[in-house]
């Protein structure tokens, strides 16, 4: 995207005036999005994006800047600029550049731009009727069809670069029922890091479907109970406890910080002894996959949690180097405008030994969560939230009422150890984590679990 | 010594003060073809931002972005295309004006897919401009300056309590920004604002127990920022909730913090909205003209408050905005609306055409939308509970408010209170209704109007709810 002479020059000179590392990152994005909601298209926009950020350490600190631009003069001029942030002399120089390599090899078959925007318009038009004809509840279905191709090259002073095409394909599908007085809504999505081929695996009409059918399920929901009760998590997006309750507190600049309840954890047992975890960037096409992060480091699979004990957190290179451990590829930035900072990218609950029928069966009375609306988490204090989007009352052992929208709340350090019962199905479901005021794409995983008791926030008793 | 990045300085980007914006702007349009649409609009908007984070007395990280961009609407037969690009070269701007001609071919034909015209703009005066949303002295503020401030502050929080144990995130940010607009019904304008912000986030350990508390101020200078204010707030908000612990569950009266307040008619909000209300996903279609709030309860949406950080003289499609009763004497007077919504309803635009950035086509959102404060104090309110919840910070607001079914349920924590006083911390619980109930279920507010700075901008002073259920033990 730019030549190796120039990258050297930028890296040198940023470098120059007594930085520990430099760094630059360039980025190509062609974006569209299609749009069905009301039964109409209404939006179809194109974007493009071109543009470079640069970075360097001195010591603690981190200086950044971008341009939308690829310029040479520009470049150079922002480099300089940056460079200005320390005062001294380096002797380090960048000679050669040598390239990373990466075991994460993709095969796109359908790729944006060959799609015409009939093809796509039919896929939402499709969506949009299944959706209605599931049931005469579905009042309105909002459909949201995204794809992105992007081309990223990296190169720092540690003398290597990267560079990888990406295409991903997004499809997220909401729809609203209503009965009486009483309104619902349901939402699944599909998305992958490939391309339109995603339609080829699970159908549109399908997600669909799923998405109308959680909003009919829970027309007729009761209020939920409030207070303590023991739980079953459904698995795929159920598989966002273990984000926020673990995940976020095992990325590196929390720990660092002193801002993580897992700090200092590493060797010690922090869940119950079924709980193995893991994050994987290496999982083929998942929402959260590359071939290289956001600082060219390749992906790779980190075991997080084996057999209760926590084995391993989530490094950005800065925070690697800092905490003198194994960097894990996990350093990623939304976009050239962004510094990056260690993230999750596809973490999961690994399968256990129970069906899930025995899971339920052994709850007498509770709740059984089954999709989920998203989550929050504060890593200083492991509290953490996620809120119940279709879930039902357990009694004797059997699934019954559909319950009202719930948030769960409860302690990431506690939490792991109640974990009572680990499925044999795990799944995973795609979704957009924020952080620092930046959103990357992530997977959650996970079979069904059991927490043995957990406060659920209804309005019932 | 010098301090690292102190010498380093964002150029006042010399095409945010010479306006060149406009000039791209103009230069766009030249290029349309006019035989292949019926009418264009062309958006741009740049900015020069800075962003300090320090952690123990040095600069963590210093960013500087220096953005510029542009987005096209083409409307063709009735139908509406976009496109927009981050590179100005001649080229890229001619992709992006093929790109919208062609994405106006796959949306749907609909009578009231046309430019605005001035007659249907509910406010017909500019009430604000340049002079108030943008100030010199931010211009003249250099690095050096910004990250002593962010220090300072950092240092003035950590000397606010023993307990605090770590300040876990100072952030001060600023922004330049400029916003043009043009179309082929003969508009041409634009604007120029400035806005800075600061941050602070504690962490307090008592024994085994650890609590988090954050506050923030902005403005549009520096010198509209208050530290000392942030500072106190943050580290009281960390303090006074250590050692929390769980309640048991049940139905008590609530004490809003105007933080967590904000949070919820920030929910409410998005749901007055034209658009939702024509789709069928607003609470409040079919009741203007119902009484929605029990009490007397004023909420305004007002895009040129002179202290909003939202405000600005015109909306995303160029419409020129005012301030917009919407809620009287808590009866529902109107939607806000956008040039396409208000076509539909047959009213006029009431200047709600927002759009966070150039990459967006204008959807219908608020502006600076806040619930007229009282002359109560927060003591006076506290004293008028006899067994209640004061809620000092709620999480989950994404995943736990269902604005379409009205659904909400979000983790809180804060204090107690029994015959009028604050008791002890309390943590890890719930709070549970929906936002009709919550809505009928306000009983007092308060005088401390507070506007949160991040996702919209919404105001709101502290308020007493009676009657909602609380999930712990």
């Amino acid at each position: 995207m730019i030549g190796s002479g120039l990258t050297k020059n930028i890296l040198n000179t940023l470098l120059k005036n007594g930085a520990d590392f430099s760094e630059i990152f360039v980025q190509k994005r062609i974006s569209g999005i299609l749009r069905l909601d009301d039964s109409k298209i209404d939006n179809s926009s194109s974007g493009y994006e071109l543009g470079c950020g640069l970075r360097l350490w001195a010591g603690d600190s981190t200086f950044y800047a971008y341009v939308d631009s690829l310029q040479k003069e520009k470049l150079l001029d922002a480099a300089k600029v940056l460079s200005s942030a320390v005062n001294g002399s380096s002797s380090l120089k960048v000679m050669d550049l040598t390239s990373a390599e990466s075991s994460y090899h993709t095969d796109i078959k359908k790729f944006p731009e060959r799609i015409s925007q009939d093809t796509k318009r039919d896929i939402l038009e499709s969506v949009d009727r299944k959706s209605r004809d599931f049931s005469p509840y579905i009042i309105q279905v909002t459909a949201n069809l995204s794809d992105v191709t992007e081309e990223v090259y990296i190169a720092n002073s540690n003398g290597i670069y990267s560079y990888e095409e990406k295409v991903k394909t997004f499809l997220g599908i909401n729809a609203v029922a209503k009965k009486k007085t009483e309104v619902r809504t349901g939402y699944k999505s599909l998305a992958k890091t490939s391309g339109y081929e995603i339609f080829d695996i699970k159908s549109p009409e399908k997600v669909a479907l799923e998405a109308a059918e959680i909003a009919v399920n829970m027309l007729d929901a009761v209020g939920a109970p409030a207070g303590e009760l023991p739980v079953v998590i459904g698995p795929a997006f159920g598989g966002v406890i273990f984000h926020e309750a673990c995940g976020h507190g095992l990325e590196a600049d929390a720990v660092m910080k002193d801002a993580s309840v897992f700090k200092g954890q590493i060797g010690k047992k922090i869940a119950s002894d079924i709980v193995t975890a893991a994050d994987d960037s290496t999982i083929k096409y998942l929402w959260g996959s590359y071939k290289f992060d956001g600082e060219g480091c390749p992906s790779s699979k980190t075991v997080l949690i084996k057999d209760g004990i926590l084995t391993s957190y989530i490094y950005d290179i800065r925070t690697s180097v800092k905490l003198k451990a194994k960097q894990t590829g996990n350093g990623r930035r939304q976009s050239f405008r962004d510094v990056p900072i260690p993230r999750m990218s596809n973490t999961y609950i690994a399968n256990g030994k129970q069906d899930k029928s025995s899971i339920i069966k052994s709850v007498n009375r509770g709740i059984y969560a089954k999709e989920f609306a998203g989550g929050q988490v504060d890593p200083a204090t492991g509290d953490f939230v996620f809120g119940i989007s279709e879930g039902y009352l357990i009694e004797n052992g059997k699934i019954s009422f559909p319950i009202k929208g719930a948030t769960l709340i409860g302690n990431g350090l506690a939490i792991l150890k109640k974990i009572e019962a680990v499925g044999n199905d795990l799944d995973f479901a795609p979704g957009i984590c924020g952080k620092n005021g930046q959103a990357v794409s992530n997977e959650v995983g996970q079979p069904t679990i059991k927490v043995s008791r957990m406060t659920v926030g209804g309005t019932g008793s | 010594m010098e301090e690292p990045g102190a010498k380093m300085q964002n150029k006042k980007s010399d095409r945010v003060k010479d306006s060149k914006l406009l000039k791209i702007c103009r230069d766009t349009a030249a290029r349309i073809g006019r035989q292949s649409v019926d009418e264009f609009e062309i958006f741009s908007a740049g900015s020069v931002a800075t962003e300090i984070e320090i952690f123990n007395g040095k600069v963590e990280t210093l960013s500087f972005s220096d953005s510029i961009g542009l987005g096209i609407r083409i409307f063709k037969d009735r139908s509406i295309g976009y496109a927009y690009t981050s590179v100005l070269d001649t080229g890229s701007i001619e992709d992006c004006i093929e790109k919208a001609v062609s994405n106006s071919k796959i949306t749907k034909k609909e009578d009231y897919n046309y430019l605005p015209r001035e007659e249907e703009f509910k406010f017909k005066e500019k009430l604000i401009d340049d002079s108030v949303l943008f100030r010199e002295d931010m211009l003249k503020m250099n690095t050096r300056d910004k990250i002593a401030l962010a220090k300072e502050l950092e240092k003035l929080t950590k000397s606010k309590d023993k307990r605090i144990v770590s300040i876990n995130n100072v952030t001060y940010s600023d922004g330049i920004y400029e916003t043009a607009i043009l179309n082929s019904a003969g508009l041409c304008d634009k604007y120029r604002a400035t806005s800075c912000f600061i941050y602070a986030a504690v962490i307090s350990r008592q024994g085994k127990d650890t609590s988090t508390g954050d506050f923030f101020d902005y403005g549009r200078a520096a010198s509209d920022m208050d530290l000392e204010k942030v500072a106190k707030t943050a580290a009281s908000r960390s303090v006074s909730v250590l050692g929390g612990k769980k309640i048991k569950s049940g139905r008590v009266d609530l004490l809003l913090d105007p933080v967590v307040s904000s949070q919820l008619l920030g929910v409410i909000s998005g749901s007055l909205t034209a658009d939702t209300v024509q789709k069928g996903k607003s609470l409040f279609k079919g009741k203007i003209g119902k009484k929605i709030f029990s009490i007397d309860v004023d909420i305004f949406d007002d895009g040129t408050l002179p202290s909003g950080l939202v405000s600005k003289p015109f909306d995303g499609e160029g419409v020129t905005k005012g301030k917009t009763h919407v809620f009287e004497k808590g009866y529902l007077k109107t939607y806000l609306y956008n040039t396409y919504t208000a076509r539909k309803d047959k009213t006029l635009s009431t200047g709600n055409a927002v759009r966070a950035s150039y990459r967006s086509t204008p959807i219908v959102g608020t502006s600076n939308f806040y619930l007229k404060p009282s002359n109560t104090g927060f003591d006076e309110l506290l004293a008028g509970i006899d067994r209640g919840f004061y809620v000092m910070d709620i999480i989950g607001l994404h995943s736990g408010v269902n604005p379409i079914s009205g659904q909400m349920s979000v983790g809180a924590k804060g204090i107690w209170i029994e015959k009028g006083s604050l008791k002890y911390p309390v943590k890890e619980v719930t709070i549970a209704t929906d936002i009709l109930s919550f809505c009928r279920s306000i009983k007092k507010v308060g005088k401390d109007l507070l506007f949160l700075p991040w996702g919209g901008y919404t105001g709101s002073p502290s308020m007493v709810v009676r009657d909602i259920m609380v999930g712990g033990r």
